[in-house]
């Protein structure tokens, strides 16, 4: 029981980071690898504020969601006010550099990370309360960018996609649309990862690392990109199939690397047989 | 009448290539200017530099009295200078009433802010805005294709419906860029009312068309231009009389 509530929050804490992610990559068409850095400004902010300053944990995750969005904006002011194609660049800086520092100030434990995460909810609802807490999270998440998306707000994101020049002559503001989205993505991913450093108690850089934005792409691409569930299906997905594996029982060492094997095979398969994803979009909003 | 749009000493080079040399023009309200002269002689060019897509290397351009040289794409637009494309550019994934929906000077669901904390405004605005395409579609006699892909209509229906997205901006300046190209039958006359109506309604309207007899039924004055240079101006008859024009246009 201890450990399905455990994949349930992993899993809902993944639902998050794949439909924020998708919210940047497929509906606003920003290409970014700097993802899983959010959630991991998230984490830290949440864990640091916590230890140091005793903030209470509600107050911290959201700290930590505000400090996401701030950074998000001091990659995507400069890069996005020149051209959508400087942030997929600005972004391998920023994830690549700021995991490095992580890894090297005292502050953030360096490479070890941070161990003494206050646990916040004790006793025998600690797993079940944050299970209940990260699936309200990751629905309001998937329904607040349904809710968007479905709106005057999606109708301008889906025209900047389609066409961005008659877009801005229309006297739509493409670059403001596309800080947003990227602000409002980034802060989700932030709040995600609060709530990871409080559930495990343990953060360490190399959970943050550029191949998790790889598996977030995969996720999204698999369950289909700019529609509503297909992140979600993409994330259960994705998370259910390596734990499944384990239930086999064979050597760790063939485990591990049957996992990367899956991985790409399975991106390999829709590449060719489905390319639109699990969930496909519907071809025009009515 | 008022001018509306006032362009003096526009100069634009690209590279070694002049596209735009010394443009003096006027555009007034309730006038149909036809822009016309060979491929290549700058006449998307002007479009591109009235709107704000090209930022000129000189002159000035002024739009009710008000130097819009400096002002930015998406603010000239809401300052009213409505154009269109002319390979439309209409958004693909969408249906032809959200291609029209996006298109107002001001839409206030494109703020976050406003969408969460002022839903009962944007809804309001939502309102209003749908009904203003609704009559524009309804005189086009696009109203039933509202829900439709845009993608699914023929080339002519397209057309219109790229000039009705551009009618959803109220603005005094309108830049048509070869609404003719590729429509014909019921399409055609549509698009010659609708033009006719717009100027009459006060719109300054500049057209570029290659289709003569568009611009000889409808155009109150004309311009003909060529490497970059405004070569004639005059009365329509006039111009399609002069020599010079013939001779650039067919060669001599």
């Amino acid at each position: 029981m201890e450990y399905l509530l455990s994949i349930l929050v992993l899993c809902s804490l993944y639902v998050m980071l794949s439909s924020s992610f998708n919210l940047i990559i497929g509906y606003g068409g920003l290409v970014s690898v700097a993802h899983p850095i959010f959630f991991a400004i998230g984490a830290y902010v949440a864990a640091l504020s916590a230890i140091h300053f005793g903030l209470p944990a509600v107050p911290a995750v959201l700290l930590g969601g505000a400090v996401a969005i701030v950074a998000s904006a001091a990659i995507s002011l400069p890069s996005l006010r020149v051209s959508g194609d400087y942030l997929l660049i600005t972004s391998i800086g920023f994830q690549l550099g700021l995991l490095q520092i992580i890894k090297n100030l005292e502050i953030t434990g360096g490479p070890g990370g941070l161990s003494n995460v206050p646990g916040t909810i004790t006793g025998a609802l600690r797993s079940p309360a944050f299970a209940a807490i990260s699936v309200l999270l990751a629905a309001a998440t998937v329904l607040l960018i349904r809710w968007l998306m479905r709106g005057p707000y999606g109708r301008a994101i889906t025209a900047m996609r389609d066409d961005e020049l008659a877009f801005t002559a229309l006297g739509r503001n493409a670059t403001h649309i596309k800080i947003v989205i990227f602000a409002l993505g980034s802060g989700m991913a932030g709040i995600a990862g609060g709530i990871y450093a409080f559930f495990y108690q343990y953060i360490s850089p190399e959970q943050f690392e550029i191949l998790q934005s790889a598996l977030i792409l995969t996720m999204v691409v698999v369950g289909g990109i700019s529609t509503t569930w297909g992140p979600v299906v993409g994330a259960v997905l994705l998370l259910a199939l390596p734990q499944a594996i384990t239930f086999i029982h064979m050597p760790p060492n063939v485990a591990g690397g049957l996992q990367g094997v899956l991985y790409t095979l399975l991106v390999l398969i829709f590449m060719f047989a489905r390319p639109q994803g699990i969930v496909s979009a519907p071809r025009t909003q009515l | 009448m008022s001018a509306v749009v006032q362009i003096d000493g526009l100069s634009k080079r690209f590279g070694g290539i002049v596209v735009a040399d010394d443009i003096e023009l006027t555009m007034k309200r309730g006038e149909i200017l036809g822009l016309i002269g060979p491929n290549g002689a700058g006449k998307t060019t002007l479009f591109n530099l009235i709107s704000g897509v090209v930022t000129p290397d000189a002159g000035t351009i002024l739009l009710n009295g008000e130097a819009i040289r400096n002002v930015k794409l998406f603010r000239r637009a809401r300052m009213g200078v409505a154009r269109t494309w002319q390979n439309m550019r209409l958004f693909s994934s969408m249906s032809v009433l959200d291609n029209l929906l996006v298109a107002p000077r001001s839409y206030p669901g494109e703020s976050v802010l406003q969408v969460i904390f002022a839903p009962g405004a944007v809804r309001r605005h939502e309102d209003e805005m749908r009904a203003r395409a609704h009559a524009i579609l309804t005189r086009m006699s696009l109203a039933a294709l509202a829900n439709r892909p845009v993608t699914d209509l023929p080339f002519g229906r397209q057309k219109l419906i790229g000039l009705a997205r551009a009618l959803m901006n109220d603005g005094d300046c309108l830049l048509l860029d070869e609404p003719m190209a590729g429509v014909e039958g019921e399409a055609y006359e549509t698009m010659k009312t609708v033009v006719r109506q717009e100027a009459a309604g006060g719109r300054a309207v500049c057209v570029v068309e290659h289709n003569v007899s568009f611009v000889k039924d409808l155009c109150t004055s004309a311009i003909f231009m060529a490497n970059g240079r405004i070569i004639e101006r005059g009365s329509v008859a006039d111009l399609l009389a002069s020599s010079t024009l013939a001779e650039l246009y067919f060669g001599s």
